[in-house]
């Protein structure tokens, strides 16, 4: 791992981190919304275009757009949009996440069930004290395993555990394991080893590749 | 922090040698050593120690705490509380890594003292983890960990540190209008 | 949609991982830029008719303005993340880079290298009581002043603190100075052997 590398940090909550490739990643996720006003000239743009490119999306079209568009065109002013819940933040699903928040494969239904539920409490839904609840105890009811998985599975294959993480957990689990790596390999006697820079590494293995092919 | 940086902090605790050599007193930076007696004991850092050990000028003394009987009820001690109790050095862990590491013929029964700490470490480490659950699932704001090593921190401290930063920030989320406003991006 | 070029510059970024530097979209930032430059463009015209009457227009404007916003954003976040990674090299890798990675950046780059070259370079001078202080050596505390290395490549000569001159070839081995053989340890020319 490289050590003097460190990304900028995801917000991860109301506000989003505005140089973190992960937030930008996020809240490029879709979200189900609908014009409150025609949108003239951009048929094209949100893939309705019928006959005219240029021609105007009606008031009242279902659009899916990305969640910073969202949230520019989300404004009690001018009501361009407003937004419904992303079927996993509805109230079925948050039943489901209440029962047993560990069967649930957050990855899959994710990958960015925490940040992106917690953005959406941006937009004035009465069900947001639900949602944040939600998110909360599925955190909360998680946590036992997430911890336990990264702090036993020393060189093990842990693509199993990973695979049913959302990102915020995948980072957690690669947090627990680094410390417990560190001490192992401290135990073993090699914590105080020199060794070659991964970012090294990993170019000279890039060098290879290019001359294999 | 990194576990070599643990350990070298480690390596100020004193611990007692026998020279075989004479030296008189030496005056450094961390403080005063010496003077050296064949035969007489005398109190160093654990770094000159094993320095010297590995020379073959001292046989190393171990500390009064690692001695199968003690450790056997640190042990016992460590299983029957719920609560952390205090180790008999700050340092417990890495001091017996070094010690059964470069002295190991200087400390009787090094074999079962090995096994001893790590089961002491094991309970603790295990308690850790049942308290940082429960204390996520009382969703507390600020709990008493009395008696931790530096190393046992150090092990699982980001894990923690992180996971409790993001359950208050889903904490935060419960209450609108508290937190700052957004920023439009 | 607006903004599913940037988009994809940050995506490359992102599958990277662990701060490797993979090569300076050039065409992916020019196209970006053409994309921000139109919709400023469509925009001018459209405030212009929107003035005139047609207020139909503000949504349609808005929409543009943070499709605007948000390429800039991610190239933003896209030059400043290449920029941490950049500066990692410096920290992990040494002060000259090899071709591989030299490659992988933009003349800006190279340029910003080498101010945070000299600027750090400046900064370790200065300290150490004015012997200066190498900063980027021990990051690990040192167990001793010798230690024992392998050679992975041929590497060619190699001048030691007191003059000698010895040969590092492919799995030869040696005793040297830590310090002087620590960055050659994480270029991965000489591998440390623990006793």
């Amino acid at each position: 791992m490289s050590e003097a590398y460190v990304p900028v940090e995801a917000g991860f909550g109301l506000e989003e981190g505005y140089l973190s490739l992960e937030d930008i990643l996020m809240s490029q996720e879709r979200l189900p919304c609908r014009a409150e006003t025609a949108l003239p000239r951009l048929a094209a743009v949100l893939g309705k275009a019928g006959a005219e490119p240029l021609g105007s999306v009606p008031e009242g079209t279902k659009l899916e757009i990305p969640l910073w568009l969202a949230k520019g065109l989300y404004d009690n002013k001018r009501r361009v949009i407003s937004v419904e819940l992303p079927k996993i933040y509805k109230e079925s699903w948050r039943t489901v996440f209440t029962a047993d928040a560990n069967v649930v494969d957050l990855h899959k239904l994710g990958p960015f069930y925490y940040g992106f539920g917690s953005q959406l409490l941006n937009f004035d839904s009465p069900e947001n004290a639900e949602i944040a609840q939600t998110i909360l105890q599925t955190f909360i009811g998680r946590f036992r395993r997430i911890m336990d998985s990264s702090q036993n599975a020393y060189n093990e294959d842990t693509s199993a555990l990973v695979a049913r993480l959302d990102e915020l957990e995948r980072v957690l689990f690669r947090v627990g394991q680094k410390g417990l790596n560190d001490f192992q390999s401290w135990e073993m006697g090699q914590a105080s080893q020199i060794t070659a820079s991964s970012l090294v590494q990993n170019y000279r293995k890039r060098k290879f590749t290019d001359l294999d092919s | 922090m990194d576990p070599a940086e643990v350990e070298f902090l480690a390596e100020q605790e004193l611990v007692t040698i026998i020279p075989n050599f004479s030296l008189d007193r030496i005056y450094l930076i961390g403080g005063d050593l010496g003077p050296f007696n064949p035969g007489l004991p005398v109190e160093v850092p654990l770094w000159l120690a094993i320095n010297l050990k590995q020379r073959q000028k001292c046989r190393l003394i171990a500390p009064e705490w690692m001695d199968v009987e003690k450790l056997e009820q640190i042990r016992d001690q460590e299983r029957k509380e719920d609560t952390f109790t205090p180790m008999p050095s700050p340092y417990y862990m890495e001091l017996t890594k070094l010690l059964l590491n470069y002295a190991v013929d200087n400390i009787p029964k090094a074999d079962e003292i090995r096994t001893l700490v790590k089961d002491t470490w094991d309970t603790r480490i295990a308690k850790l983890r049942l308290s940082a659950d429960s204390f996520v699932r009382q969703q507390e704001a600020h709990a008493r960990l009395d008696n931790l090593t530096l190393m046992e921190i150090n092990t699982t401290g980001a894990f923690l540190t992180q996971a409790l930063d993001h359950m208050y920030k889903l904490r935060t989320n419960l209450q609108p209008g508290e937190s700052a406003q957004s920023q439009d991006f | 949609m607006f903004g599913e070029k940037a988009i994809e510059l940050i995506r490359e970024l992102h599958r990277a991982s662990d701060g490797q530097l993979p090569a300076f979209n050039e065409d992916g930032i020019r196209q970006v830029l053409e994309e921000m430059k139109a919709l400023y463009e469509q925009n001018q015209a459209d405030v212009n008719e929107a003035k005139s009457g047609h207020s139909e227009l503000i949504s349609t404007i808005k929409f543009r303005h943070c499709s605007l916003l948000r390429n800039r954003r991610c190239i933003v976040a896209y030059l400043y993340d290449r920029l941490l990674r950049i500066r990692a090299l410096r920290w992990e890798y040494g002060s000259v880079l090899p071709n591989a990675v030299r490659f992988h950046m933009s003349a800006e780059e190279m340029e910003w290298f080498n101010q945070y070259k000299k600027s750090l370079a400046t900064y370790m001078r200065s300290i150490g009581g004015g012997e200066g202080l190498d900063l980027t050596q021990d990051i690990k505390p040192p167990k001793s002043l010798y230690i024992e290395v392998r050679c992975l490549k041929d590497y060619g000569e190699f001048e030691i603190d007191d003059g000698t001159i010895i040969l590092l070839k492919k799995n030869s081995q040696h005793f040297l100075p830590r310090w002087k053989c620590e960055q050659l340890i994480r270029q991965g020319i000489l591998e440390h052997v623990l006793s």
